[in-house]
């Protein structure tokens, strides 16, 4: 068979590529058996349905609980269609494929190739699914924000609302984030004394205290055997993961070979424009704001260009090389000012969930961030946002101004306490 | 009322805001039921999972926070088997309660001491070592349970503890310190024994099983995380960009690798750099230049500013036309656009999570209050733009009510629904 051929030629070790295979559905989520990936590479038919599967666990974004049942066939092809067409897929073969799930294992695998290969997909996937063994806070909301919570089926107000309903929903808005601070610092006292009280506990120096999933695994012997046996598994995964690293060479190969074994497809663009409605809303919100800062900057910029000319019209020539030296200053320091959002983001800020851990020591050296660091960071990301906001809210005003002033005999008295 | 397709579109955002708020109301309820549950009084049937062999242990993780506290009180543990031993004597003579020997028969000859120190503080006699062993079951008790591992119970605590601590453990005792005497011998006969995080939380030891297995997941994480660079990986890093390049040129989609997702990402990148901008300019704006070099470097910031926002308004247009002159295929689902600095996730991600270090509960309770202020802020933030965005141009035409929709549009648009504003009606006074 050609495989064999090939493993010849090359010279690598019998079954390597199934070895390199069976490591990678180790650690994907429903990951089919090698000879899945085989029959797929001829198309088979059979090989279709675990790959749709396998697609759809892959793509689809976590649920909350992780436990919502799977979808029909129908609708767990049209989500996979659907999802890797806004991520970009580039062949057609797949959109055409029926939706029934029975056809199209080939492309099917090319489609998992690519994701492979545009990303560290396995490490997003085990880090979506890791165990969390101890007391962890996002440090910035990208997490939460990636991730949907739950759809909840909610009846829609089809009709038109008064302002007084979207003033109620505000109202509650603001008590519930209320209740939400105040449960919030009853679980921080609670998880202080947890912690003051399992001092020493933990086998690992650093840590030092038992964490809430560690005391409730002490607690609730059952629990326990269920988190030792989620971590073992999780083990499991990330050993092959790590074996599919050592091995992948010999899967891109063959994939090689098996994108060889497609007809080349012809450029077709068959699509009919379409605004999709959420997006566009951003990039207006997006645009109006870059407008209203050139708008801003210009009324800054000319008067000063104009007065500067005005002075500095006589200057010598000495003065060009010092101008020079301002210019390449200024030009420094606004690209790097531009390289903080194209590289997205500044890599000062702490990214990514921490585990809590308290600890008396706090003083430099030893890893890990001290809260009195992260609090600062914290601070002045607030202050920030709170400059935007009121900002926002001093453009309202005078927006708001200048039409109630369009009608006479009216005064306005504003709300005191500014 | 306001224009159905408007309400619909607010009311939607607003609910959206409360689910997500209510989302995380519900993880930190969650939350919050564990942990109560963990600092109350752990019931009998839930308890601490014995405890590892006394066996060397190969992990080279010395036993020796272990050995001391057993060895130290393995000498007060002698003593302390004395006294309670004379105890007995003396009770034995005083009274002959056969239940309650039968009932402790069922348990541990050691358990069996320390039941004999609960019923002790109810006789008025033997005052003195009532004392004694009210002192010292808390620790001493403890350490018994340890070597007598061939228990078919295995507990940490005994009936004694149960009946000083077993009501509301959230109450702060003072520690083994004077005890109420009343203690009712029927709590002795009560089964068994209550656990409090408090007393004895510094006992805990995690099991063998679980030790070894987190050490090997943080070991393979952390080997994850770093075998970025290496030869097989670099080899592996080219052989993939050769496939999604064969694959680009081999099909009939969209060309230059542009999908919805990335012009998501994109449109997010450029919003970012308008707060970034912003925040420059108002910077230079508000300083004061000292000399003439100063002001003709904030002249040259404020120009170079403009520069780059034209070229990011001009990137935001190339981004319209793309999405309008071919379907990118549907919006990313279900993403809420954030107003704040997205991170970007850094150049290496770090696949595992890193330490934070706390030194006290206001540090860790200003912590998370900063957290949920600054998600609070994103919220309001994006809140803020959309209500801008729809309810400003309603009030630009002026139809019924006017008066009454400009008001409750000031309040909520500048004072975030909370105060009001008031208008008056001008009459010429005549």
């Amino acid at each position: 068979m050609g495989r064999r051929r090939r493993r010849v030629d090359r010279g690598a070790a019998v079954g390597a590529l199934p070895e390199a295979i069976a490591a990678l559905s180790r650690t994907l989520p429903a990951g089919p058996s090698p000879e899945i990936f085989r029959r797929a590479k001829f198309d088979r038919p059979e090989a279709a349905p675990a790959l749709w599967q396998l697609l759809f666990r892959v793509l689809s974004p976590l649920s909350a609980d992780g436990a919502s049942a799977s979808p029909a066939q129908e609708a767990q092809v049209r989500a996979v269609k659907s999802e890797l067409r806004s991520q970009g897929y580039p062949r057609q073969a797949l959109a055409q494929l029926p939706e029934d799930g029975s056809q199209g294992s080939r492309e099917l695998l090319l489609a998992l190739a690519w994701l492979l290969a545009r990303g560290p997909l396995l490490e997003r996937l085990l880090a979506q699914t890791r165990v969390r063994l101890g007391d962890e806070i996002p440090l910035c909301e990208c997490e939460a924000l990636a991730r949907p919570g739950p759809p909840v089926p909610r009846v829609e107000a089809d009709g038109p609302v008064d302002i007084r309903h979207l003033q109620w929903l505000m109202g509650k808005l603001r008590f519930q984030w209320r209740k939400l601070i105040t449960s919030q610092q009853e679980q921080c006292a609670l998880l202080g004394k947890i912690h003051s009280y399992t001092r020493g506990c933990h086998s690992d120096r650093s840590l030092g205290h038992l964490s809430v999933a560690e005391t409730e695994l002490l607690r609730d012997a059952e629990g326990g055997q269920q988190l030792l046996r989620r971590l073992e598994s999780e083990n499991v995964c990330l050993e092959a993961a790590l074996r599919w690293r050592r091995q992948e060479l010999v899967f891109w190969r063959w994939m090689d070979t098996v994108l060889g074994t497609c007809p080349p497809e012809a450029s077709q663009p068959t699509f009919v424009p379409r605004i999709p409605e959420r997006g566009a809303g951003e990039w207006e919100l997006v645009a109006r704001e870059l407008q209203a800062l050139q708008e801003e900057l210009r009324g800054a910029a000319e008067p000063r260009r104009a007065a500067w000319e005005a002075r500095v019209g006589g200057w010598g020539p000495e003065w060009s090389a010092v101008q020079r030296a301002s210019r390449e200053a200024v030009g420094l320091e606004l690209a790097a000012l531009q390289r903080a959002w194209e590289r997205g983001g500044a890599a000062a800020q702490p990214h990514g969930p921490c585990r809590l851990v308290k600890s008396d020591a706090g003083a430099s050296g030893g890893p890990g961030l001290r809260a009195a660091q992260v609090i600062e960071v914290l601070r002045s990301r607030e202050a920030c946002l709170e400059a935007v906001l009121c900002q926002l809210q001093r453009q309202c005003r005078q927006e708001l101004a200048r039409l109630a002033g369009a009608l006479p005999g009216l005064i306005w008295i504003l709300p005191p306490g500014r | 009322m306001l224009p159905a397709d408007c309400s619909r579109r607010l009311v939607a955002e607003l609910r959206d805001a409360l689910d997500a708020c209510a989302e995380r109301q519900r993880q930190l309820e969650r939350s919050l039921r564990v942990s109560r549950r963990l600092l109350r009084t752990w019931e009998p049937a839930e308890t601490p999972a014995p405890q590892p062999t006394p066996a060397p242990e190969t992990s080279g993780e010395a036993p020796s926070p272990e050995s001391t506290p057993s060895s130290q009180d393995l000498k007060e543990l002698e003593l302390l088997t004395q006294a309670l031993e004379k105890a007995v004597r003396v009770r034995k003579g005083i009274s002959k309660t056969g239940e309650r020997h039968k009932a402790l028969s069922l348990k541990s000859g050691s358990a069996a001491t320390s039941a004999t120190t609960a019923s002790a503080p109810s006789r008025p006699s033997g005052q003195a070592s009532c004392r004694v062993s009210e002192t010292k079951p808390p620790r001493g008790i403890q350490q018994t349970v340890v070597p007598a591992r061939g228990l078919p119970e295995s507990r940490l605590l005994s009936v004694g503890d149960r009946t000083h601590m077993g009501r509301g453990s959230r109450a702060t005792k003072p520690g083994p310190g004077p005890r109420d005497q009343q203690i009712p011998p029927s709590a002795a006969l009560q089964a068994p024994e209550a656990f409090t995080l408090k007393e004895k939380g510094i006992l805990l030891r995690l099991p063998m099983a679980y030790r070894k297995a987190a050490s090997r997941n943080s070991r393979l994480w952390a080997q994850l995380s770093s075998a970025q660079t290496s030869d097989s990986m670099d080899a592996a890093a080219t052989a993939k960009t050769q496939f999604l390049q064969k694959m680009q040129m081999t099909s009939g989609g969209p060309g230059s690798g542009l999908s919805a997702a990335a012009v998501e990402a994109e449109v997010g990148l450029l919003r970012t750099a308008c707060l970034l901008l912003r925040r420059r300019m108002e910077e230079v704006l508000s300083a004061d230049p000292a000399d003439c070099m100063q002001e003709y470097r904030c002249l040259l910031t404020l120009e170079g500013l403009q520069a780059i926002t034209e070229q990011c308004l001009h990137r935001l247009q190339e981004l319209r036309a793309a999405v309008v002159g071919r379907q990118l295929g549907p919006w990313p689902v279900g993403r809420r656009p954030g107003a704040s600095l997205p991170c970007g996730g850094g150049t290496d991600p770090l696949w595992s999570p890193q330490l934070l270090l706390y030194s006290s509960t206001q540090e860790l309770q200003t912590l998370e209050a900063l957290r949920l202020r600054l998600a609070m802020l994103d919220q309001q933030i994006h809140l803020e733009k959309v209500l801008m965005a729809e309810l400003l141009p309603l009030v630009g035409t002026q139809g019924p009510h006017w008066l009454a929709l400009c008001r409750a549009v000031h309040s909520l648009l500048c004072e975030g629904g909370e105060r009001f504003l008031t208008v008056l009606r001008d009459e010429p006074a005549d």
